[in-house]
């Protein structure tokens, strides 16, 4: 698993990516389920409570920039399919969209153009956010091992070619 | 008989603008004429105002019964608040419904009101606080909830679920929501900090004490 990795962020501009994806993905997390604000002052907090849902934000930001480059690396060295990756990027969407309807702008836009059926939906997407966000982790660890292990195997074949 | 056409016409249409007039000022019991403005924002519509009503300084707090961050900000930012600002007499408070989150968000806020003419508008909007539940529309704020809600306050409960029943302030909380979109409040919670010469400082979402005390220091 380490040689896997060492060989896909051996490569500078997986680095790059991994975390332009990490920084870009937390914090706008972290923007949306307001544990940061830009203003009027620049300031971030953890109320009490909500200490859950910031780790799975995290743990979420991290796994995304570990999938979707290694997915990157397959798809444009290896020339492999792009099924796991449309699997990463759906894992990353669906644990950002559990924070982002709820109280917030994001929300309010949805209920007032969408009406009855943007409430039930942003409601919905609000009362699962944790199992929600759990469950794209889950999903974003399946595709994290299925990838290390193609890897292995692409890599190796591909070596022997 | 043509005076008394024109006599009977003139009664009609001066009836027709008493009704006008009335359907369109009163909303619920308050009278919109009597209009109470803080800033450029009215309040007539919200709650009474909490704290010293000469304070130099005025918080308005823009919020939703169901919505898990007002939810944050009252148990995490608004004591502080209270024990520095509110209750030493530098601020007082408002709230105003922006009720959009769920089907028992405006029946909620309507409750408080019917709380209210029962003299308890501040103890019922700290028991749905309390009382709130993570999902929205679950029941928590069902009808049958925020009658049990009043009862457990002692209030009047003939008066309390005729008022209820019959959305008494219906139009009360449709103009707090409609006065939160005209002041471009696109979330919950919203405040406006109202200075002593008028200024105002919007603060979207439920922020840090240390913001609020920011910006009420700066401008005491």
């Amino acid at each position: 698993m380490t040689a896997t990795l060492k060989t896909v962020f051996s490569n500078f501009r997986y680095v790059v990516l991994a975390v332009v994806i990490f920084i870009s993905m937390l914090f706008g997390l972290l923007l949306l389920s307001e544990y940061v604000f830009l203003e009027p002052y620049v300031v971030s907090h953890i109320p009490d409570g909500t200490e859950f849902g910031f780790l799975l934000i995290v743990i979420l930001s991290i796994l995304s920039s570990l999938v979707i480059p290694m997915n990157v690396y397959r798809i444009s060295i290896l020339k492999s399919s792009k099924k796991k990756m449309s699997g990463g990027i759906f894992g990353s969407f669906i644990g950002a969209a559990a924070g982002a309807c709820s109280c917030g702008p994001v929300g309010f836009a949805i209920i007032s153009t969408f009406g009855t059926v943007g409430a039930t939906a942003s409601s919905f997407v609000t009362n699962f956010e944790i199992p929600i966000r759990i469950a794209a982790i889950g999903l974003l660890v399946i595709v994290y091992y299925t990838t290390v292990r193609s890897l292995k195997i692409e890599c190796r074949v591909n070596h022997k070619v | 008989m043509d005076k008394r056409i024109l006599f009977g016409g003139i009664a009609i249409l001066v009836l027709i603008g008493l009704v006008a007039i009335f359907s369109t000022s009163n909303v619920g019991d308050r009278d919109l004429s009597a209009n109470r403005m803080h800033g450029s924002i009215s309040t007539t519509m919200g709650s009474s105002v909490l704290g010293n009503p000469d304070a130099p300084i005025t918080i308005i707090e823009f919020g939703d019964y169901q919505c898990h961050q007002c939810y944050n900000w009252f148990h995490n930012t608004k004591p502080a608040i209270f024990q520095n600002y509110v209750d030493t007499g530098k601020a007082n408070f408002i709230f105003v419904d922006l009720a959009f989150l769920g089907s028992d968000s405006p029946k909620a806020a309507q409750a408080s009101y019917c709380a209210e003419d029962q003299g308890k508008y501040w103890e019922y909007h700290d028991v749905l606080y309390v009382s709130q539940e993570s999902q929205i529309d679950n029941g928590w704020a069902s009808s049958e909830r925020l009658k049990a809600f009043a009862f457990n306050l002692g209030l009047d409960m003939d008066l309390f679920n005729e008022c209820l029943d019959s959305e008494k302030y219906s139009k009360r909380v449709q103009y707090n929501i409609s006065e939160a979109k005209k002041h471009e409040v696109n979330g919950t919670p919203g405040f406006f900090i109202i200075g002593p010469d008028g200024q105002e400082q919007q603060i979207k979402g439920a922020q840090p004490y240390s913001v609020f005390k920011q910006i009420m220091d700066s401008m005491i």
